[in-house]
């Protein structure tokens, strides 16, 4: 049974050429858009419409489009990733407008995330904080023995809550102060709470905080608005525990410098080519 | 804890966290204390004097006098520095964007009621710290609660005080790492209590300039800067 009444939408939407030219608002009637449409397959038939009319696609970033992989993150009526809450932007379905409706849709518009086209930003300074840390150092081989390693059921759990981050760069959106902190405690938070993590554990708090101050994201201020838009519902009490981590690494480990990125990179024992 | 720790407290993010954070609880636990203080103003002349004369008479207070003011310059240093990168950092052009339910007036209003609670601190010390105090600081006080421009500096002061603590105090123990699901719901009422409590800074003044203490002194205090 489809009863379903197709509706026209006004999408005024932010288009820039590259990252150095200047970007501006511009409108565009979307017509015959199904309520069962996803936002993202309503910008798909706007962006056959401009091609149809010679002009440039609306440059968008999108790949599961189920909502678990991070890569689609819209600013849309000024909600970081659309009205619905703890959802993705992908998620996000035409049923939930109107005929008629103007939709206001904007890049995410972070200083660390730097504009590349249109509505898709650059997120690698994320990448950049998980290659200071966000790893274990282990010889991979045969899968384990599933029961070698013991782990409390609850730290189990709340690891995997951490690890439910998909990166997509929502909580620094959302940011008052553009802060990546709810990342970064995610990403710090799946290791320290396993025992596979424990190795590093210090090191690890050390780099990825000093990576993360390298990046141009500002200081939390506790404003609590990254858990209200986290589409995984990450928790603030992942950035708690990176508070305690960061004390404790301080007050309790050993003085070693902090791990950066590039020890990963530099391998003293290869000389170089000159 | 070495040189790299202390390093490590000022130049990283996190660090001047803590220094906002600490030195958050240190003053707001000095703001419970010098309330219980004041409240001495309603047993009368002779017991609020006799506390004062008991706190003069400490050879430890002007110690703990430049503790406290250090303890002011950190949270208002590692404050401002906290709050120009956020400036500078913020997310800026957005067309719109709505909070989303995390921020609250306190919280958004942070830097402002600072500002406001360092005016007040300011005439504070200026007409009550670094003045004559040979009329007796039970008549000092008193008199000075029946000018309305002093109840009005206070009041602001206060209501300022109220609003930046129930934000502050909870995200203070966020910062320090204290977050428990069974225990956050109480520390956060906990904040906010002790907020709300700063309204007697305000009360004070109120009941003197209502003229609702009769044993208080009267006639105007004449402000005489040393």
């Amino acid at each position: 049974m489809n009863n379903t009444k197709h509706f026209n939408v006004t999408i005024r939407v932010w288009r820039q050429e590259g990252p150095e030219e200047p970007g501006r608002m511009m409108a565009y009637k979307v017509n015959d858009v199904s309520p069962d449409m996803s936002f993202l397959e309503m910008l798909d038939l706007l962006n056959e419409d401009l091609i149809k009319k010679g002009g440039k696609p609306v440059t968008v970033e999108s790949d599961c489009r189920e909502g678990i992989c991070g890569s689609c993150g819209l600013v849309v009526n000024g909600d970081v990733h659309g009205p619905d809450e703890h959802s993705t932007v992908c998620q996000l379905h035409m049923r939930r407008f109107k005929d008629g409706d103007v939709i206001t849709v904007e890049p995410w518009r972070v200083k660390s995330f730097p504009l590349l086209k249109d509505l898709a930003v650059d997120r690698s300074a994320l990448d950049r904080i998980m290659a200071a840390g966000g790893y274990i150092s282990v010889n991979t081989g045969a899968a384990p023995d599933a029961n070698s390693i013991p782990v409390n059921k609850d730290d189990a759990e709340e690891a995997m809550d951490s690890a439910a981050c998909i990166g997509c760069g929502a909580c620094v959106a959302a940011c008052p102060n553009g802060a990546a902190m709810l990342f970064t405690g995610a990403k710090l938070s799946q290791f320290a709470l396993l025992p596979q993590g424990q190795p590093e554990r210090q090191r690890r708090v050390l780099g990825m905080l000093e990576a993360m101050d390298k990046e141009a994201f500002g200081n939390c201020s506790n404003e609590y608005e990254c858990e209200a838009v986290c589409p995984k519902e990450v928790k603030i009490s992942n950035i708690a525990r990176l508070n305690r981590e960061f004390l404790l690494a301080n007050l309790f480990g050993k003085a070693e410098p902090a791990a950066t990125s590039s020890h990963l990179i530099s391998t003293p024992d290869v000389p170089e080519d000159e | 804890m070495n040189i790299t720790f202390i390093k490590r407290i000022i130049f990283t993010s996190i660090g001047r966290k803590f220094v906002m954070a600490a030195s958050g609880l240190l003053l707001g636990g000095f703001m419970l204390f010098h309330l219980a203080e004041n409240l001495l103003l309603f047993k009368g002349e002779v017991a609020y004097n006799t506390w004062v004369d008991l706190l003069l008479s400490n050879p430890l207070l002007p110690l703990l006098e430049l503790g406290l003011a250090a303890v002011f310059l950190a949270h208002i240093a590692a404050g401002t520095w906290v709050r120009i990168e956020d400036w500078l950092k913020a997310p800026s052009g957005y067309e719109a964007r709505n909070w989303q339910g995390g921020r609250t007036i306190g919280s958004a209003t942070m830097s402002y009621t600072a500002f406001l609670i360092l005016v007040y601190l300011a005439y504070h010390m200026l007409t009550f710290r670094f003045v004559d105090h040979s009329i007796g600081f039970y008549q000092m006080v008193t008199s000075a609660f029946r000018s309305r421009l002093f109840v009005a500096v206070y009041v602001g002061g206060a209501a300022a005080l109220v609003l930046h603590l129930t934000h502050g105090l909870q995200s203070a123990f966020q910062t320090l790492g204290v977050n428990h699901p069974k225990y956050t719901p109480f520390i956060k009422a906990g904040g906010w209590l002790v907020a709300v409590t700063m309204i007697g800074f305000a009360l004070i003044p109120v009941y003197y300039l209502l003229n609702l203490d009769l044993t208080a002194a009267t006639g105007t205090y004449q402000v005489t800067i040393q």
